[in-house]
């Protein structure tokens, strides 16, 4: 049987009309017209004006506004409590993972602790305030009951030495503060950090062990290496959660605790500033702040984990 | 020898985390009961459920909340589903242009809102309507990150190019595909990615705060300046609506476990 | 007393019984395998003897100390695993070495043992290597390296080779064996691969449902197994329900064929079997030897041999031949005359 060969494909020349329908991104238009239109216009609008004068100019002199000793004291405090919250719910939201994944905890505390972390990491902002009021407050639940607690002293006097705002207690203040940030932060350790903990080979531990190591050499030699990338990557969310936080440190203090979240409110509301220019500087600070962490994140996950596959 | 039944370190974490879930809970339930003087009563909610300002907020936020992610899940859905086909290159840009509401805060962002949209040339915040636009714009940004994971999730589980073909040997056009192979397979990704996104709209605070609109959060945040046994029972009622949407995720979506955070804080 | 010895190992997790009634000594040098199905309780043996598991009853010692309930941190005996589970955030090199490290070992003596297990397991280059950079069967050379770098007392392997693809398993068993030769090391070695068991091995326990089945040479293990379990586990065997004709004689019956074996009893209602590996029946007739006939029912091409498989009054029976080029095959239907030793064969 005689076969014929098809005529070679000539390739024809393409006109930039198919070349560009070949790059085949008609269909995230949609998707990069939005977000153009309600994430990259509203930001790079702020980084825009954030550079320029009255008169639209270029200029840098908005953000001398870093130099005013609120706005110091607003990030500065914002810091801490970011700092703060994210190391003691990190550490906490750790160990309660620990007790979850590899604790010999019974089962059903296991399911509760973890059904409830993906809760708790979800309440947050105004309703965690009025939680936080109505159990710390100066009238709130814990607050009444250890006020409550009282004895004789030695000349017969009714003493009740347990009354929080007694011992300088204030839940409107820092202390209150990182006490309701931890009630988000740590359950979102606890959701991060699981399936980090989970991907603990058994083995590991085991050839460890066989190889004569004690569970403190192992874990200082072996899993907390190979966790560090994950514990670090969740502290660092837990860090960009708090700083950008603004609902709970608002309706709990009222803004009396100076965070820069709720200086810049004050700003959108009525230009405490007085110079809407360094306001917008005030929030690109903010921005940078978080992309510094996200790179200072990058270098260090990329020398903790030299040995990851890339 | 023989191991002992529970070590006694785990337990104590788990017990301590137990106390801090539970001691606010509590508190806060026992406060918002206590509105009667010496007796336990409903009064605080009963309060609460009549206000018409509470229901025309809550109302409010539930249609904005449907309308976000209505919207939402029309824009990621068809995205998702092109990038897995035609542009596998691009994912890791889009991945991370969708983490972005995570890197700029909330109040930043609606500051960015308000002064470009504000003024001329857009002037959108002068009349409730456009203002609205600008609200669902920015739920939907602001739950961009869930939305698009559990999306994306979804997408990953099924066979996309295999579905399309099959789909297409039969004659099926691009609409149809979508409707009718790509969004029942999603269905459970949908589904969660809404909830969350729905719960992320109803307890948003700085949107409706400062676009001044009639929304669920600045309405909380407005009682808890003057009330003090309202809060205690708007908190959790709150608390119970966030309950429901992930309780309802979590029915839905048993086996996989995408839960992630939800609300502005 | 032996170098390694297992006395009355009994171990159960909650009701159910992993391990019963294990005995065993090991001589020192010794290379012994656990050899059974999944489940069998040959892992949970060697998991006691690592002591990652306790044993619920029963001792066991290594050089005369007892350690049945030493941490496994404290028993100095090497193991490996199915997984490899070298720490994937240390080189080749800190793996191999993690042992001496923990042991409190100087740098320069550390350096010097890992220069030589590198160079026993002929990865002298890849020290500062990554696992995550090495293929699976130089992963589990070093886990070999690093499980023999301390000197351990003891070798454990536990199915080392199973999750490896079939050259490279053939090429890493000799590589083991050549290893503990030239250490000469006391390994235990766990497997489910008969292969495996019966190329490595001094002795062999067979292990089924928590019980030894049988312990012997690969030999004594293949030629004479003790029971059903091990004739039908090691190897292929024909196990064929016979009828009894004359015990005394050693005759039995199959179908209306008679048979020659060794002599028999009968007990009470206990099936009598007729069992023989495919590879002693050969093709034809032959005086002397026992002869049965048949229909060929199929013909499998294995490769180097072709197993025909012969209906003889309903009990199939099959033998293996050469795959010889000349070899005329017969045809699927036709009569086939098979034989056998009369000492090819015994009853179960």
């Amino acid at each position: 049987m005689d076969q014929t060969l098809p005529p070679p494909v000539v390739p024809a020349k393409k006109s930039i009309w198919e070349r560009l329908s070949e790059t085949n991104w008609i269909g995230l238009v949609p998707f990069f017209a939005f977000i153009f239109f309600f994430l990259l216009l509203p930001s790079s609008n702020l980084l825009l004006k954030s550079f320029q004068d009255f008169n639209g100019n270029f200029t840098l002199s908005n953000y001398a506004v870093m130099q005013n000793p609120y706005v110091i004291k607003a990030y500065s405090v914002s810091l801490r409590v970011s700092v703060i919250t994210s190391v003691v719910g990190g550490v906490f939201g750790f160990f309660v993972a620990y007790a979850i994944v590899l604790g010999n905890t019974p089962k059903w505390m296991r399911n509760f602790l973890m059904t409830f972390s993906g809760l708790a990491a979800n309440f947050g902002g105004v309703p965690l305030a009025f939680s936080y009021i109505a159990t710390l407050g100066r009238t709130g639940f814990v607050t009444a009951i250890l006020k409550s607690i009282c004895y004789p002293d030695p000349t017969g006097a009714q003493v009740c030495p347990f009354n929080p705002y007694d011992n300088g207690f204030n839940l409107y203040s820092m202390t209150g503060l990182v006490l309701a940030y931890t009630y988000f932060q740590f359950p979102l350790m606890v959701l991060t950090i699981t399936p980090a903990l989970e991907g603990l080979k058994k083995e590991w531990r085991e050839a460890s062990a066989n190889l004569g190591a004690s569970p403190w050499q192992y874990w200082r030699d072996v899993a907390l290496p190979i966790l560090a990338p994950s514990i670090l990557g969740a502290t660092l969310l837990l860090f960009g959660s708090a700083f950008g936080a603004y609902a709970t440190a608002y309706a709990l203090t009222g803004g009396s605790i100076y965070l820069i979240t709720i200086l810049i409110a004050q700003q959108i509301r009525g230009d405490v500033l007085n110079n809407p220019y360094e306001g917008y500087a005030l929030a690109v600070g903010m921005i940078v702040i978080m992309g510094i962490t996200i790179l200072a994140y990058n270098v260090l996950q990329r020398r903790t984990s030299r040995w990851l596959k890339s | 020898m023989k191991k002992p039944r529970f070590d006694l370190w785990s337990v104590f974490w788990a017990i301590l985390a137990l106390l801090y879930f539970f001691i606010p809970l509590y508190g806060t339930l026992d406060f918002s009961l206590r509105m009667k003087k010496g007796e336990i009563s409903l009064l605080a909610y009963s309060i609460v459920l009549s206000d018409p300002k509470f229901l025309s907020s809550f109302q409010y936020s539930i249609i904005m909340g449907i309308i976000s992610v209505t919207l939402s899940v029309l824009i990621f859905v068809p995205t998702v589903y092109w990038l897995y086909l035609k542009l596998p290159k691009a994912r890791p840009v889009v991945e991370i242009i969708t983490i972005l509401p995570f890197v700029i805060p909330v109040i930043v962002y609606v500051y960015g809102i308000n002064t470009t949209f504000g003024r001329p040339p857009f002037r959108m915040t002068f009349n409730t309507f456009t203002t609205d636009i600008l609200m669902v714009g920015g739920y939907i940004i602001l739950s961009m990150p869930y939305m698009y994971r559990a999306i994306d999730v979804g997408m990953r589980t099924i066979d996309v190019r295999t579905l399309t073909e099959a789909a297409q040997s039969m004659g099926a056009s691009w609409t149809k595909i979508l409707i009718d192979v790509i969004f029942p397979n999603l269905r459970i990704a949908i589904l969660s990615g809404s909830l969350i996104s729905f719960a992320t709209v109803i307890g948003e605070l700085i949107l409706g705060d400062f676009l001044l609109r009639p929304a669920l959060g600045p309405y909380m945040a407005e009682v808890g300046r003057d009330k003090a046994f309202e809060p205690a029972a708007l908190a959790i009622i709150s608390y119970a609506l966030t309950w429901i949407s992930l309780g309802l995720i979590q029915y839905f979506s048993r086996g996989n476990s995408t839960q992630r955070q939800l609300t502005g804080r | 007393m032996s170098y390694l010895e297992l006395t009355n190992i009994h171990k159960a997790f909650g009701t159910s019984v992993a391990v019963e009634n294990f005995n065993l000594s090991v001589e020192q040098g010794e290379f012994i395998s656990f050899l059974g199905p999944s489940g069998c309780g040959k892992t949970t043996t060697l998991r006691m003897i690592a002591g990652f598991e306790i044993p619920t009853s029963g001792y066991i010692t290594i050089n005369s100390n007892d350690l049945t309930y030493l941490p496994p941190n404290k028993r100095n005996v090497g193991m490996v695993f199915q997984s490899y589970a070298l720490f994937p955030n240390m080189t080749v090199a800190e793996n191999i070495g993690y042992g001496l490290k923990i042991a409190g070992k100087n740098k320069s003596e550390i350096a010097t043992r890992v220069e030589e297990m590198l160079a026993l397991i002929h990865l002298e280059d890849y020290g500062k290597r990554y696992p995550f950079q090495l293929s699976g069967g130089q992963q589990q050379r070093v886990a070999l390296a690093r499980a023999l770098a301390f000197q351990p007392q003891v070798l454990l392997l536990d199915e080392p080779l199973s999750a490896l693809d079939a050259k490279i398993r053939v090429e890493l068993r000799m590589e083991i064996r050549r290893i503990q030769q030239t250490l000469g090391i006391t390994t235990i070695y766990v497997t489910h691969d008969q292969e495996e068991a019966l190329s490595l091995s001094d002795r062999i326990v067979v292990m089924s449902q928590g019980k030894m089945e049988q312990v012997g040479t690969p030999s004594e293990i293949y030629n004479f197994p003790a029971t059903e379990f091990v004739a039908k586990f090691v190897g292929q065997i024909n196990l064929i329900p016979v009828d009894a004709h004359e015990p005394e004689e050693g005759l039995v019956k199959v179908g209306s064929q008679v048979v020659r074996t060794a002599k028999y009893e009968i007990l009470d209602n206990k099936p009598l079997r007729l069992a023989v590996r495919p590879e002693e029946l050969n093709p034809g007739h032959l005086d002397g030897a026992n002869n049965l006939s048949g229909k060929v029912d199929s013909i499998t091409y294995l490769g180097s041999i072709v197993r025909i498989r012969v209906d003889v009054e309903g009990h199939p029976f099959s033998l293996d031949v050469f795959n010889e080029r000349k070899l005329n095959m017969p045809v699927v239907g036709e009569q086939f005359q098979v034989n056998f030793p009369v000492d090819a064969c015994w009853i179960l």
